[in-house]
């Protein structure tokens, strides 16, 4: 077997074994869901609701007049509680609109409103942006901006990567929900206008790779590309490296590499709003770790808080554990339980303290060059390291700091257990705001 | 029953940690020299083991006495101070006086490392800053070797020690001992000039274990073994003897003191061997693998900075020329 990647990176123990044969089952509707108004990268959306109004399952409660943005969804019927400041998993406080579970249905029927042979394309890109679709692998772009046709653009690139430690979404959407994921693709292909369709796929995830194989084997303009299992293989710009072999310099859009990426959930959710009128109110969420009782790839509801997921998988004592939403390399910790998942919320991980490092222990740089040897952007993160820790700014930028993609490899495998990441996301910011001073 | 009151950790990503830690790591160096001590100690009994001794316990006083000055926490468990105990008791012959060997590990752990800002900011090799150090001191020894002489300890005679080493009689143009010897085990010099073997064992491990990599030893070995053949000289004989295996697999390879990338490290060892050759065929006759060392490890900021990599992102250029 062809198997294609990229230079740099590393082999992660992927602790996929918990999760990846658990079929994707419902997760039982909370008392109440948190939805945050701003779930994706771009404009937040104002609310639509106020307090004491009654939603149904579905009903759109914000949404904004900018391009950049994507409109939110009751994911439960109730009455909505309250429109305020909320703890979401970006970190730190922002709006969010809390319903508390009450009378109307609470399940969504999947009714097929349009024929998804003859679908036309202007009101399958209008579904996308009214049922709120964000990239639900990470990034979360508002997808309907990049469902537009665009001629630069010849192939769609499916991100079926997964190379995150303990996440196996992905890999179960792939598996149990193939046939669909091809029609998306079909139909998202059309969409953009490109020519052909890419899947690319970790070969650590053979009964996907199978799957998909199985359906696309016969047509010219479909092809899965298998990858080497190594992180950050699922990293957009490191996929379409390995996948079609193009270069990705910085600051390039998507059409200027005439490609589109998309995360395979997202892929069958658009197909899933046009088809059957569903807007985004739940996902595929992994729950998983050593201690979780009942680990698993759960269907939760949009806003569920961790709590009521933890309670429902078996977690009891959480004492110095760490929950991070995400995967474990780029995920979040989070300070408490009554955060809410969102659209681009892949999984739930419970991490005892034997699995995680004290951040705080770290000692200086020992020069092993290790992250030299790993980084996949071909940085010296040891150079970005001392410079970011030290404040010293216009240094880091002429080591390409502001290339980083924070794959966190460089923190991983430092002796010194250097927090790199972390420095560089300070530095960031900083950094733009004298570049932006420059010009 | 979650509640939500127990105590959860946060801290920036990645939330997964790699094994190998510095402690780890300085300790498997500490293990892959455990070889050629032995040997040492099998040849030279208890005037090795007592030199031994005396450097490990200079540099973890050392240590703990300028991490004290500098009112910062001693870092024993990370094994540096004890690793570079143990290479400067390795770099000395087995009758040197013993407070030479600890004055060499004082300058070695104090000065080299701890005053140039502790493990990882020290820009030379300081076992073989500490050794070399003892060179330039020597005349001072004149006056310094009558105080100590009391203190000296006698360990009854090691007929070894007297004959000529490998390296002199390569030097002197003696007839050799046959090479396999050589290679095995052959008493002479320095500590760890006695067994090549025994450190290839040793580099082995460090290999195993990805401590180092092939392109400093190879660069360097390679430079050596062309330009003696060239200079018409077996260039196995060269391999063999002095300080050069030490040099090549554990004092040029320091994390600290090499460069970063691989095509930096090629440099960096071939410059090691090219001045280690005109060391040993023009200059002095020792110590020229440590001297070649410490030089290139002064240039060790600029290679990296030559040498530096194009990042992932940065455009190519050949697209416009086309």
């Amino acid at each position: 077997m062809d198997v294609k990647t990229f230079q740099g990176g590393a082999h992660i123990p992927h602790y996929k074994s918990y999760t990846e044969d658990k079929p994707i089952t419902r997760l039982s509707p909370p008392k109440k869901v948190i939805v945050p108004l701003l779930q994706h990268m771009g404009a937040p959306c104002e609310p639509l609701v106020k307090e004491g109004d009654k939603v149904e399952l579905g009903q759109k409660i914000g949404d904004s007049d900018e391009t950049f943005s994507a409109p939110v969804h009751a994911s439960i019927s109730g009455t909505v509680t309250e429109v305020g400041k909320r703890t979401v998993p970006t970190g730190g406080e922002d709006d969010c609109i809390v319903i508390e579970a009450g009378d109307g249905p609470q399940e969504f029927e999947m009714k097929q409103i349009r024929d998804p042979e003859n679908i036309d394309l202007e009101e399958y890109r209008k579904c996308v942006r009214e049922g709120g679709l964000t990239g639900m692998g990470g990034a979360a772009l508002p997808t309907h901006v990049q469902v537009k046709y665009n001629e630069q653009v010849d192939t769609l690139l499916l991100n079926g990567a997964e190379c995150e430690p303990f996440l196996t979404c992905d890999q179960r959407i792939m598996v149990e929900k193939a046939e669909q994921l091809v029609k998306a693709a079909d139909l998202m292909m059309k969409s953009i206008g490109a020519k052909r369709t890419l899947f690319g796929i970790e070969v650590n995830k053979p009964d996907a790779i199978e799957a998909i194989n199985e359906l696309v084997k016969d047509r010219d303009d479909m092809e899965v590309v298998s990858l080497a299992v190594k992180y950050p293989q699922g990293f957009k710009s490191h996929l379409i490296k390995a996948a079609t072999g193009r270069d990705v310099p910085r600051g390039a859009r998507s059409a200027e590499l005439g490609c589109i990426v998309r995360n395979v959930g997202t892929t069958v959710a658009s197909y899933e709003a046009c088809v059957y009128g569903k807007p985004l109110i739940e996902r595929v969420v992994t729950v998983s770790g050593p201690k979780v009782t009942k680990p698993g790839n759960y269907l939760v509801r949009i806003g569920t808080p961790v709590g009521h997921i933890l309670e429902e998988c078996g977690v009891e004592d959480l004492e110095n554990h760490k929950v991070v939403l995400g995967g474990p390399m780029t995920g979040l910790a989070q300070p408490h339980l009554d955060v809410p998942i969102v659209k681009s919320t892949t999984g739930v991980i419970v991490l005892p303290p034997e699995m995680t490092r004290e951040w705080m222990e770290y000692t200086d740089c020992v020069r092993c060059d290790k992250c030299v040897e790993h980084c996949p952007m071909m940085l010296y993160p040891n150079q970005i390291s001392i410079y970011a820790e030290a404040s010293m700014y216009d240094t880091a930028e002429e080591w390409d700091l502001m290339d980083c993609i924070e794959c966190g490899i460089c923190s991983y495998v430092c002796p010194a257990a250097r927090p790199i990441v972390h420095w560089v996301q300070r530095a960031k910011p900083e950094i733009q705001k004298r570049q932006r001073s420059r010009k | 029953m979650v509640s939500d009151t127990q105590k959860l950790v946060i801290s920036p990503s990645p939330h997964l940690k790699g094994k190998e830690t510095v402690s780890s790591a300085m300790r498997d160096v500490f293990v892959a020299l455990i070889p050629v001590a032995a040997v040492a100690i099998y040849f030279y009994h208890a005037y090795a083991a007592f030199l031994i001794g005396v450097c490990l316990v200079t540099a973890v006083l050392t240590e703990l006495l300028f991490k004290k000055l500098q009112n910062k926490k001693p870092a024993l468990h990370d094994w540096s101070a004890l690793l570079t105990g143990l290479f400067v008791a390795m770099l000395f012959t087995a009758t040197t006086p013993w407070w030479k060997a600890a004055i060499a590990t004082f300058i070695a752990v104090g000065i080299a490392k701890e005053l140039m800002g502790g493990l990882g900011w020290n820009r030379f090799n300081p076992a073989l800053f500490g050794r070399v150090a003892m060179i330039f001191l020597a005349p001072l020894f004149a006056y310094v070797d009558g105080w100590f002489a009391p203190l000296a300890v006698n360990m009854g005679a090691v007929d070894v020690v007297t004959q000529a080493t490998p390296l002199a009689m390569l030097n002197a143009g003696m007839e050799m001992p046959p090479l396999g010897q050589l290679f095995l085990a052959f008493p002479g010099g320095a500590l760890s000039e006695v067994s090549p073997l025994a450190l290839l064992i040793g580099a082995a491990y460090l290999f195993y274990k990805k401590h180092i990599t092939w392109h400093i030893p190879v660069s360097m070995l390679a430079a050596i073994a062309i330009l003696t053949l060239v200079a018409g000289q077996n260039p196995l004989y060269h391999l063999f003897t002095g300080g050069i295996m030490i040099g090549a697999f554990f004092m040029a390879t320091d994390w600290v003191t090499s460069p970063f990338t691989d095509r930096g490290k090629l440099i960096f060892g071939a410059c090691i061997g090219i001045l280690v050759v005109i060391f040993r065929l023009g200059l002095s006759p020792t110590e020229g693998v440590a001297f070649s060392i410490l030089i290139m490890n002064a240039f060790v900021p600029y290679i990296d900075k030559v040498m530096k990599r194009p990042s992932f992102s940065e455009p190519k250029k050949q697209a416009q020329a086309s």
